[in-house]
């Protein structure tokens, strides 16, 4: 199995001078297979474009692109480079995507069709010459073929998202984005006049079994891809409720679940590469010497091979 | 089969329908307000067992393939998170006003449903628009979304005779309810007034229910809502939003007209602008139709 992060930033894309080294694209994964080379990619942030243009000229070649893209959620830095995802003006092309249900019940191919209007797009989604067949997941297991299957689990964020594990070859890759540990929302000031015991009881017991839950999904991965948008003071003093989570919680989870590698991933966008080398330095310090966890921060362009 | 032998039958099918929700303006509130607090809404999911049973069995519905089955309004909370509970509250208790696609023979429940919401929204945003009392709103909503809550059991009871009376417009254009008049001797308004009755729905409600289709009869004080419920039907059915059955409609009471236009010269043109907020609510709670089937 391969990976080549094609987009590492979280909500909004932000190239610049500050963010030179770690990139400024927004989601895209490319993960490679065995091999056929068979290709699957998780989200369509502003990064798929590069990678679109990199199966124009590369892949092409051998045949028509077929492939199968994973949206993790359909929040904008998740899903605002489809368009310019070049394989969908390709006749020939035959692509599935997959994403979660929601809550608002428009469908994947609405949602992500709607990002094709006159109002927004020069090409309407109708238009598309490439076969593209949309897919809604709830929690599940798959046989994706060639000996890859797939589970995916409800993560803790705003809108339903769902954490995806491939497993391939006695090899795990997981991904944990966007999300934020779970939490008792319900009221622990016993002055409230919404306070109730029985519920901060049964809020906070569901909160750590939804934490556990996680943790087996995570469990004995070779490598865990977690956000990691905020600092703990900035997650604490006000972010908490945002769906995304903190260096330090995304590692200790990691090394609860016995994960191999992980890559701190989703970065704010305002965070500068000299801020990010910092944090390297800071997580590598909260990890301690001894570990066998091996944290990298993602960067754009970056591969790993398992 | 005689008159008197079909409201016999009605009579017991309305006697056996389940109680209405009484919590429901209530929960509509809550789950409509952006700031309700994570105790508001389990509170009032809890308060009422027969929703809390809905919720619960749409959390744990193949729908969201949860691997392991939530037990209870505070775990969904937890897990799914406020927005979904909210939206998944607001459908079950929609939902509970009409039952299951076992009772709807003729008509297309999916589309009745859609019509009904439709004329619920549409009624909703009107008063709005015409500034009513906050407080006022959902009474506006839940008398659309119910004025024909009637054709359920007609549909359900004497689906063959409902089948002849949705055709009968391809031979004589007329509305739905002199139809169901001339072939059952009895129409939706009346057997709505029935389920209105029995389910002790307020007087704005009922009225809007018995008298949607005979407003130049009315001689109650609910004008405003009935009126507005009048109008909301009539767009829902000039856009096509959803179908219950009726292709020739009467003309609007002009008083109706004067009336709502008297407030605010309300007109046609002024509703279709906001066309893509009803579509959008509808879209909201079309989950429903899925799982709640």
């Amino acid at each position: 199995m391969k990976l080549r992060f094609w987009g590492v930033r979280g909500s909004i894309a932000c190239p610049g001078p500050k963010t030179v080294e770690f990139g400024g694209n927004t989601p895209c994964l490319e993960l490679r297979f065995g091999e056929k080379n068979r290709l699957i990619i998780i989200d369509a942030g502003t990064g798929i474009h590069p990678l679109g243009h990199r199966l124009v000229w590369n892949d092409i070649q051998d045949g028509p692109i077929t492939t199968e893209i994973f949206i993790t959620h359909t929040h904008w830095d998740h899903i605002i480079g489809f368009p310019f995802f070049r394989p969908i003006y390709i006749p020939g092309t035959k692509l599935k995507v997959y994403g979660p249900i929601t809550f608002e019940d428009d469908s994947l191919e609405k949602i992500m069709g709607d990002l094709l209007r006159y109002r927004y797009f020069p090409v309407l989604h109708g238009e598309l010459t490439a076969n593209i067949e949309y897919l809604q997941l709830g929690e599940c297991k798959m046989d994706l073929g060639d000996g890859i299957t797939l589970k995916t689990k409800y993560l803790n964020h705003p809108l339903l998202c769902l954490g995806y594990r491939f497993e391939f070859n006695g090899k795990v890759l997981c991904t944990a984005y966007d999300t934020e540990p779970f939490r008792n929302v319900f009221s622990t000031d016993t002055n409230a006049a919404d306070f109730d015991p029985v519920v901060r009881h049964e809020g906070e017991e569901a909160a750590r079994e939804e934490n556990e839950k996680l943790l087996d999904f995570y469990r004995d991965a070779d490598i865990l891809i977690h956000d990691c948008q905020y600092t703990k003071e900035e997650y604490f003093s006000s972010k908490i409720g945002w769906g995304h989570s903190f260096f330090e919680h995304a590692i200790d989870s990691a090394l609860k679940a016995n994960v191999k590698k992980i890559v701190l991933f989703h970065h704010d966008p305002l965070r500068t590469d000299q801020e990010l080398f910092e944090l390297e330095k800071h997580c590598q310090k909260h990890l301690g010497n001894p570990s066998d966890l091996e944290i990298l921060v993602a960067k754009e362009g970056m591969e790993i091979v398992l | 089969m005689e008159y008197h032998h079909r409201l016999t039958i009605l009579d017991h099918y309305i006697r056996q329908l389940p109680p209405f929700p009484a919590t429901v303006n209530k929960v509509m509130e809550i789950c409509r307000d952006v700031n309700t607090s994570p105790t508001d809404l389990t509170k009032v999911i809890s308060l009422d067992p027969v929703l809390t049973g809905k919720v619960m069995q749409l959390v744990n519905s193949a729908y969201f393939g949860l691997s392991r089955e939530i037990i209870s309004p505070v775990r969904a909370v937890v897990m799914l998170g406020m927005n979904t509970v909210k939206n998944l509250v607001l459908g079950a208790t929609v939902m509970s006003a009409f039952g299951t696609s076992k009772n709807f023979r003729a008509l297309n429940m999916d589309m009745f449903w859609k019509h009904s919401l439709g004329v619920g929204v549409i009624a909703k945003l009107i008063a709005q628009k015409r500034n009513i009392d906050q407080k006022l709103l959902e009474g506006y909503f839940i008398a659309g979304l119910l004025h024909d809550i009637g054709k359920i059991p007609l549909n359900s009871k004497f689906s063959d005779e409902y089948r002849n009376i949705l055709g009968i417009p391809e031979k004589k254009p007329q509305p739905l309810f002199i139809s169901e008049k001339q072939l059952l001797g009895i129409d939706h308004a009346y057997v709505g007034n029935l389920i209105a009755k029995k389910w002790k729905l307020g007087e704005e409600i009922s009225d809007t229910i018995t008298y949607h289709h005979a407003p130049e009869t009315y001689q109650g004080v609910q004008n405003d809502i009935l009126f507005t419920v009048i109008l909301s039907d009539h767009f829902a059915n000039n856009s096509e939003i959803g179908y219950s059955g009726n292709r020739y409609f009467e003309n609007i009471y002009p008083e109706v007209m004067r009336y709502l236009g008297d407030d605010t010269e309300f007109s046609f043109d002024n509703i279709s602008a906001f066309n893509g907020e009803v579509e959008q609510e509808i879209e909201n709670a079309q989950i429903f139709l899925k799982i709640a089937g």
